[in-house]
């Protein structure tokens, strides 16, 4: 699709989209919010002839040393089928352990076992979704110890068994970073940039840990400039895809939030128009 | 050394409810900021996060006991009882049995009722659209069938019987309560409620002793002659024709089995 910007479809804002069909690239909704029935889903139903849509799956598991829930990604297929979205992508991490969901994107050790678990349920996801998804970095607040890959390292190598695509996500990268200490300019080096096929833009909470500043994924609030300064560095560096701005705590109104969004969506627009002068 | 990926979250896991797990900190990088407040982030996450879904889905039972002790409540739910699965809406199904044996709720009697009102609404709520049996469906049989047929609940019908007012409770706990609303009395007794999925929401009828019998052999899957039956014996003047009109005007029921 098209290197456009769009915004998640949250609740509070469904009936104001539903009636005024504002203008913007693309809807992205959490596959998990729509698989169970409810005034949300019906509306969905109505909303896909008017939308490109983005299913963004939350618990894939996909880093489960127990392998992936089979029901769980049967109910997963039939939402994509039924909807046929442009863009299908979940996470690198883990929330399932021994059947019990932890709600949470956990982190896994990039370890030769970690990528071959992750490549294993990878393949069985994709059979079963009939494309290829899109993994996202996500955002860190610890790192395992003993030798092991880097994050970019490591989404490299499951592109290369996989054929998976990648979901940059500038502010987990801000994140990650700064929890991490890593430089996030050298981060997007290690990138194979034809694989990414879309971009996320949020912001983040500043917390205090043992006395020091540790940045939180939130989603609850402006995407920041260290964000907006990244984001053109990718943008100079892979391209332009197509970036969802994520809102999901402390919602604003649906002006705002598109917006946002409109920022994002003239930040590609900068970037094409470079690219198209330079050809 | 370091742990192999399926112990190290099987540790992860068991120290997300609330365990001590030295060896699943001895494998996280401590620098400026500790392990142990690194995997906090995590820890308070999946609890902050299950408290918020369950405060959604038990809404009024928040409201009766308030924020701090429902977060209580919750967090010790959760280490006991996190979801089966990532579908966060299907969470919460042995919420009102927890409630009941919960020692600091013991002075709310009722308390476990309401969780399993707003349990019901919730299934409700997410229960799929569809066909709903109406008069019109019914006009073609001859009279002399009507008492053999089986009818099929609609998808979130269900019939909830409480020794407590929770009718009211619930409604005096809705944010756009009147006053006049408030200060329910328990000795009021206890109600019969029929939960049903709305065209945008979830929703409750009270019924009487004779409906709720017609209703509680309906959904056991009597025939309308027994059902209608068990109602009259149940019932003070019990009439079938005007019960059940109010029950297709509900759409109780999804079709005829």
């Amino acid at each position: 699709m098209r290197a456009v910007a769009g915004i998640g479809l949250r609740a509070p804002h469904l009936a104001a989209i539903a009636r005024d069909r504002p203008a913007t690239g693309f809807l992205e909704i959490h596959a998990e919010n729509h698989l169970a029935a409810s005034p949300a889903a019906d509306a969905l139903g109505r909303l896909r002839d008017d939308y490109a849509l983005s299913v963004h799956a939350v618990g894939l598991s996909l880093g489960s040393a127990d392998g992936l829930d089979g029901v769980h990604l049967a109910r997963v297929a039939a939402l994509v089928r039924r909807l046929e979205p442009a863009l299908l992508s979940d996470h690198l991490s883990w929330s399932v352990q021994g059947g019990r969901y932890f709600n949470d994107l956990l982190p896994l050790p990039y370890t030769e076992e970690a990528l071959a678990v992750v490549a294993r349920n990878l393949h069985q996801a994709q059979e079963a979704f009939g494309r290829p998804l899109a993994i996202e970095n996500p955002a860190c607040y610890l790192a395992f110890a003993g030798p092991t890959l880097s994050e970019p390292e490591f989404l490299s190598e499951l592109v290369r068994r996989t054929g998976c695509r990648l979901l940059l996500d500038i502010n987990n990268i801000v994140v990650t970073a700064h929890n991490l200490g890593l430089d996030p300019q050298a981060w997007l080096d290690g990138l194979p940039g034809e694989a990414i096929v879309q971009y996320h833009l949020a912001g983040h909470a500043v917390n205090d840990a043992d006395g020091e500043t540790i940045l939180i994924d939130d989603h609850g609030s402006p995407v920041g400039e260290e964000a907006w300064a990244l984001f053109d560095a990718a943008l100079l560096r892979f391209g332009p895809r197509p970036a969802l701005v994520e809102w999901d705590t402390d919602l604003p109104p649906l002006e705002v939030l598109l917006a946002e969004a409109e920022k994002a969506g003239q930040a590609l627009a900068r970037r094409e128009g470079h690219a198209a002068r330079a050809a | 050394m370091p742990l192999a990926l399926p112990d190290l979250q099987r540790a992860f896991a068991a120290y997300l409810r609330g365990h001590d797990r030295p060896d699943l900190e001895g494998a996280v990088v401590g620098d400026r900021i500790g392990a142990a407040a690194r995997l906090r982030v995590h820890r308070n996450h999946v609890r902050q996060s299950l408290a918020a879904v369950l405060a959604a889905t038990f809404p009024t039972v928040q409201a009766l006991v308030g924020e701090d002790f429902f977060r209580g409540l919750a967090h010790a739910f959760i280490a006991e009882s996190p979801p089966q699965g990532p579908v966060l809406s299907e969470y919460g199904a042995d919420f009102p049995a927890f409630v009941a044996a919960w020692p600091a709720a013991q002075s709310l009697p009722y308390l476990a009722d309401v969780a399993r009102l707003d349990w019901a609404l919730n299934l409700a709520f997410h229960a799929p659209a569809g066909p709903r049996l109406s008069a019109a469906d019914l006009a073609g049989v001859p009279m002399a069938e009507l008492p053999a047929l089986r009818l099929a609940p609609a998808p979130g019908t269900a019939l909830l019987v409480s020794p407590w007012p929770i009718d009211r409770i619930w409604r005096a706990s809705q944010p756009s309560a009147a006053a006049a609303e408030e200060g329910v009395k328990l000795e009021s007794g206890g109600v019969a409620l029929l939960v049903l999925r709305q065209p945008d929401d979830a929703g409750f009828a009270v019924l009487s002793s004779g409906e709720k019998a017609m209703v509680a052999a309906l959904l056991a899957g009597i025939t309308l002659g027994e059902a209608a039956e068990a109602a009259g014996r149940d019932g003070a003047g019990f009439d079938l024709a005007t019960t059940f009109a109010r029950l297709l005007a509900l759409q109780a029921f999804a079709a005829v089995q």
